[in-house]
């Protein structure tokens, strides 16, 4: 029996687990700097103001104008229109057809790394954003009103997003898993049936509270889009403070179930051929035995892994948040859990590009390459003179693939506990008790950047 | 200690730890192996200096049943890049061989038998099927 991570429909190179000597040294790097990060840190709160500064005027008005708006935004609607034709139309090998690589690949993947760096690109180029915006203004056109909505329930929160990074992760990983991965036909009708989904909650709550809270996809490149330096305010473009913006971000219920649905579902993907394989192997047997198909069982076990998953981080998480409350002076439970929250961001981020750096680099290869010029692998169309570029395998090698693995976690445990540092010295304006509830923290970043040292170091054979 | 003194500690740490590991793992990751993880290190250092005249690796056999299926599951082949990978399959029916990655494809017919030989230039692990029912035979593992 074999359980096929989703990289397996598509590259056809996996990576190697992580030298046991890299493993330790990782580890112990991440010991010391944790240790140094508890005696050297700054006393007064840093990043809780962004210290914006405006761009020009006239950059600003270019780029945020109507002008680019609606191009960017038809641009989005365009290329998720390809994808869906594609799936539907095109071949049904995997890693032939556009929308597999252009959807899971491409957009899943490359927000959250870009917009990490520059600011949340997505937004822009949201296809259903976009096309909410034109229903609205048509409606607005037509009835000579702007549309009623229905006010946003306030503790659903976040919550529809969470549960939509799961669905999506399942669809991705577990509905596949029977075969050889998920289909390109299955990847359109779900891309169309959550197009319907998104259009109508706009229309029920409107387009920007849709977006800033439950659209699964604008939640989640958004929440990666805080660490970057570029943001909008008041229709105005402006430069922030790196990471400042993430301070913020967990405001909203429900954005500590984001991030740790993140940090959750790539754990999941990364672990269910390596580290988590004999759970997941007596599991699905347990569920043969219960009665279930091959196939049901398989699912069944994949997706009570996942949740497993979730429950698992989540858990880890509450506990340090519990940890912090027994420092005198702490804020309730519930204020402590989403006041942390954003601090989980950079590990998320971290394992992303852990687990799927080098999928990333070689798939980009085939999108850019065959993928563009003939997306429906047909092996008749070359629309870009590209369809003979094939993905160059030899361009990393396993040392590169594990140094940026390992640099990743290292870096993201760093940002994470300079994050939560700089909460606690505004939860605890006594310098030592911040530092006293940062054990906690501390505790939990260690315990999930070793987990995915962990992962990584497990050969997955 | 004050604030500013210990985050520049932190940071010559780091970096002289980082440029350590850098350092050993650059030029020979063989000396820090004491661990178990695998067992084929000491001959091939590094593939790109000396790794031309590897021993020849023995020539693994995969049989195929009449079911579709690799007899005793799924091979593993580890070797180090630069060596060459030998193997043969023995078909009971007739199939082709895809080898991914270096994408690698041969046809074997029923009762048949079928031979790949070729450099392991590409690192990282690799899988080879049976193309028509997508079942995978086995896993080729090239290491640094």
């Amino acid at each position: 029996m074999s359980f096929i991570p989703f990289a397996h429909a598509l590259a056809s190179r996996q990576d190697l687990p992580i030298p046991a000597w890299l493993f330790a040294w990782a580890a112990s790097i991440v010991l010391i700097v944790s240790f140094f990060a508890l005696s050297a840190a700054w006393r007064e709160p840093k990043l809780e103001d962004e210290r914006a500064r405006p761009l020009g005027e006239r950059l600003s008005g270019a780029l945020l104008g109507p002008p680019l708006q609606i191009l960017c935004g038809a641009i989005g609607v365009l290329l998720l229109g390809v994808a869906v034709y594609a799936g539907l139309e095109g071949t049904e090998a995997p890693d032939r057809n556009f929308a597999l690589t252009f959807l899971f690949v491409t957009c899943w993947l490359g927000f959250p790394f870009f917009s990490a760096v520059l600011g949340d690109l997505f937004r822009p180029f949201n296809p259903w954003r976009a096309a909410g915006r034109v229903a609205g203004a048509g409606f607005t056109a037509i009835a000579g009103q702007r549309p009623a909505h229905l006010p946003y329930p306030e503790r659903l929160g976040r919550w529809p997003a969470a549960v939509g990074l799961l669905g999506v992760v399942w669809l991705e990983v577990v509905y596949g898993a029977g075969g050889i991965g998920i289909e390109p036909h299955a990847t359109a009708v779900a891309a169309l049936v959550y197009s319907a989904y998104a259009l109508a909650m706009m229309a029920v709550f409107g387009v920007e509270v849709w977006c800033e809270r439950g659209e699964t996809f604008s939640v989640y490149f958004g929440m990666f889009g805080r660490l970057g330096i570029f943001g909008s305010r008041d229709g105005r473009l402006q430069r922030r403070r790196p990471l400042s913006a993430t301070t913020s971000w967990a405001t909203v219920p429900g954005s500590a179930a984001v991030v740790i649905a993140s940090i959750a579902t790539t754990s999941f993907d990364g672990g269910q051929e390596g580290a988590f394989k004999d759970a997941l192997e007596s599991v699905v047997e347990w569920l043969a035995d219960l009665g279930l198909g091959p196939t049901a069982s398989l699912r069944w076990g994949e997706t009570l892994l996942m949740l497993a998953c979730f429950a698992g981080v989540a858990l880890v998480y509450l506990l340090g948040v519990r940890g912090m409350r027994t420092v005198p002076g702490a804020p309730s439970f519930a204020k402590l859990r989403a006041g942390f929250a954003h601090t989980l961001i950079p590990i998320a981020l971290a394992y992303l590009v852990a687990h799927y750096f080098s999928f990333f680099v070689f798939q980009e290869q085939a999108q850019l390459g065959f993928l563009l010029s003939d997306p429906l692998g047909t092996g008749t169309t070359d629309l870009f003179g590209t369809a003979g570029w094939e993905i160059d395998y030899s361009i990393l090698s396993a040392n590169t693939i594990w140094y940026v693995q390992v640099a990743a976690l290292v870096i993201g445990h760093v940002i994470g506990l300079m994050l939560a540092h700089d909460r606690a010295l505004v939860y605890w304006p006594d310098y030592r008790k911040a530092t006293a509830s940062q054990y906690w923290m501390l505790a939990v970043m260690v315990a999930f950047t070793c987990f995915g040292l962990y992962l990584l170091s497990v050969s997955n054979g | 200690m004050n604030a500013r003194t210990a985050v520049l500690g932190v940071v010559l740490v780091v970096v002289a730890v980082v440029l350590l590991i850098l350092l050993s793992g650059g030029d020979d990751s063989g000396s820090d192996t004491t661990t178990s993880g695998s067992a084929v290190t000491d001959e091939a250092a590094k593939g790109d200096d000396e790794g031309k005249e590897a021993e020849p690796t023995e020539v693994t056999t995969i049989v195929v049943g009449k079911d579709g299926e690799p007899v005793g599951g799924v091979t593993e082949i580890t070797v180090h890049q630069g060596d060459e990978v030998r193997f043969k399959v023995e078909s009971a029916i007739a199939e082709e061989i895809h080898v991914h990655g270096y994408d690698l494809m041969k046809d074997v017919a029923a009762g048949g038998t079928v031979s790949f030989e070729f450099p392991a230039e590409l690192e990282g692990i690799f899988e080879a099927e049976l193309e028509g029912q997508a079942e995978q035979i086995l896993e080729l593992r090239v290491e640094p």
